[in-house]
């Protein structure tokens, strides 16, 4: 065994541990906790490169903890859903760039460790959550992302913060229980916890109590992910909390569901299973139906991040119906779009936490003309909002024509109108951004004698634009990448 | 017959659905906070309780290596899971409690129905005042 599996853990543990000594070195110094936490997503990042070069070169390899072998030890594998890893780590660093500014301002200064302690933490379970190969830590790591995100909501200072933080909790709490009582189901079927073990134990099983856990699994990770009639949770709490965690939220945890799910289809894969073709249907008209909702709640809401949150709950709807699909190019696309879905999200969500930082506003119409006085943020929110809806060849046009090519191989060509339709709805509401921030006299006093946000708010903005149109660009290439996990979840789809 | 004494001889499990189901009712349905918790609570005991008694093995001995001490030996895994899940599940709570806690001084009530009211009823006074605290 090479020295490479070792490093996979330090992708949990280095954000877990520089999170948990946050609070403890620097509780009385607010300033210094911005530049340590940055440090540690960074190193968590290089590692996670460094993983990734290894995934490209030679394959997907595992980590036995604590030298326990796998079957009977917990095991963690670093695959093509692990290398997710990169990309929350590289927009984590981002967030908590931006956060340097917008938190001493909207927390209250005691508590600014535990801040960076929390999105460090968030970051920890997510990263442990994408490598391990193992039923309960799986179960673990999403209580870790998730209990620290139901906290990061609540430290918003505004009143509704602690309601919509309980909200998320509460129905995050039923999920995780979903979740953990399929695993024991999983347990008490095939006496082991590994993934891949059970899932040659199970066989793509059509008994009762595979049922039972499937559908445990699926609706616990659904509501994470956000999908469209368990949705509600997301936009109270996505629009509550502070920008730099909306992000996170909107861009990486939502995210996390769907990961969950995917191993979710590898723990029943095969298409052996009776259960698995009603429930890809489900995927796929839920989605369908979540994209269209989500896009036209998002085009008449009034404040900016509201409807940037409905505008997620779209866009992972295009993520399930691409998975839905169970195409090879439909289920490519659904991966690379929760990619690219993520920089641009989170680009957004910055760019929003940036101009309510200057401005003190949060309707789309108080907005107006803030595209001279803050020239490098809103450029960044107008590109990637082009980028959003599809026009090629940015990042929001790659998934979508993916999973709409799987569309008609599938032979449905239902989706096809969904996708299109929603895409005009999103570039109805992106224009509708644009032409108030650039087009429209100023509404506000407010937004007249506000100047550009600080370097380390829009610079990260900007870099994020940036990459919607490099990953854009680098489409065939990640749809390359990710074929091999289409090929090992789904078996060989047509 | 079949289906009541398959059902009689696990009897463990069907507590556990019930009591889940219980739980996720009061969760979902119930308009106090506090109340929606301790639903929340009965879940996580029922989730336990079932873990556990997939371990159970009849006859088993306890899984220790001593001597006089034989197979078929009961799994000790579901009580390591388990007690994770019982840490994960007191933090969780605990969090919730402090939530309800700054919900109760903030919005002056637990119960969901009186506080969609409140914003409400000093509409004209809370505008202004939330548009200032609203993020900045």
């Amino acid at each position: 065994m090479s020295e490479w599996p070792h490093w996979l853990p330090l992708l949990a543990v280095l954000p877990l541990l520089g999170g948990v000594l946050t609070p403890l070195l620097f509780r009385r110094r607010p300033v210094i906790p911005c530049f340590w936490a940055v440090a540690v997503a960074l190193v968590t990042a290089a590692v996670a490169v460094m993983l990734l070069l290894r995934l490209i070169d030679s394959g997907d390899f595992s980590y036995a903890v604590g030298g326990w072998l796998p079957q009977y030890g917990i095991e963690l594998r670093f695959d093509q859903i692990g290398a997710f890893a990169l990309p929350a780590s590289l927009l984590v660093m981002l967030a908590l760039v931006f956060s340097r500014h917008y938190v001493a301002r909207t927390v209250d200064p005691e508590k600014i460790s535990y801040y960076y302690a929390l999105v460090l933490i968030n970051l920890g379970g997510l990263n442990g959550f994408l490598v391990t190969g193992d039923l309960f830590n799986l179960f673990v790591f999403m209580e870790i992302f998730s209990v620290s995100a139901y906290a990061l909501v609540a430290m918003a200072r505004q009143p509704i913060a602690a309601l919509a933080a309980l909200k998320y909790l509460l129905l995050g709490a039923l999920s995780s229980l979903l979740v953990l009582f399929s695993v024991g189901v999983v347990f008490a079927m095939t006496g082991t916890l590994n993934i891949e073990d059970a899932a040659v134990l199970l066989e793509g099983s059509s008994s009762m109590p595979a049922g039972l856990a499937l559908a445990g699994l699926a609706t616990g990770f659904a509501v994470k992910a956000a999908l469209f009639p368990v949705h509600f949770w997301l936009p109270d709490a996505h629009a509550a909390a502070p920008a730099p965690v909306s992000a996170i939220l909107s861009a990486l945890v939502v995210k996390a569901g769907v990961a969950g799910l995917l191993r979710t289809l590898e723990l029943f894969g095969g298409g052996e299973s009776l259960y698995l073709q009603p429930l890809l249907s489900l995927m796929l008209w839920l989605g369908a139906l979540g994209t269209l909702g989500g896009a036209l709640m998002a085009l008449v809401q009034r404040d900016i991040k509201l409807m940037l949150a409905y505008s997620t709950i779209a866009n992972i709807g295009y993520i399930f119906i691409g998975l839905g699909l169970a195409t090879t190019s439909a289920v490519g696309g659904a991966m690379v779009h929760a990619v690219n879905h993520a920089v641009m999200k989170s680009a957004l969500f910055l760019a929003a936490g940036a101009m309510i930082h200057q401005t003190g506003l949060r309707n789309i119409d108080d907005l107006r003309g803030l595209g001279r006085r803050m020239p490098a943020t809103a450029f960044g929110m107008a590109f990637t909002l082009v980028a959003l809806s599809g026009v090629p060849p940015m990042a929001g046009f790659v998934g979508k024509w993916q999973i709409a090519l799987g569309a008609l191989e599938a032979g449905q060509p239902l989706p096809v109108a969904v996708l299109v339709l929603a895409g005009l709805v999103v570039l109805a509401f992106g224009v509708r951004m644009i032409n108030a921030l650039y087009f429209r006299p100023p509404a506000r006093v407010s937004t007249v004698s506000s100047v550009e946000a600080p370097v380390s708010m829009w610079l990260p903005v900007l870099i994020l634009a940036v990459a919607s149109l490099a990953l854009g660009l680098a489409g065939s290439s990640m749809l390359e990448f990710v074929a091999p996990a289409v090929q090992a979840i789904y078996g060989t789809p047509p | 017959m079949t289906v009541v004494s398959s059902l009689a001889s696990h009897i463990d499990y069907l507590v556990a659905v019930s009591l889940f189901l219980t739980g996720a009712w009061i969760l979902l349905t119930s308009g106090n906070l506090v109340k929606k918790v301790i639903g929340l609570n009965i879940m996580e005991t029922s989730v336990f309780a079932f873990i556990v008694t997939t371990g159970m093995v009849d006859e088993g001995a306890p899984p220790l290596v001593a001597a006089g001490l034989q197979g078929p030996f009961a799994s000790p895994l579901p009580h390591a899971l388990v007690l994770t899940g019982i840490v994960v599940a007191v933090s969780v709570t605990s969090l919730a409690l402090v939530l309800i806690l700054r919900i109760k001084a903030e919005l002056g009530s637990v119960e969901l129905d009186e506080i969609a009211l409140a914003p409400k009823a000093d509409d004209s006074a809370g505008q202004s005042n939330q548009r200032g605290s609203a993020d900045e």
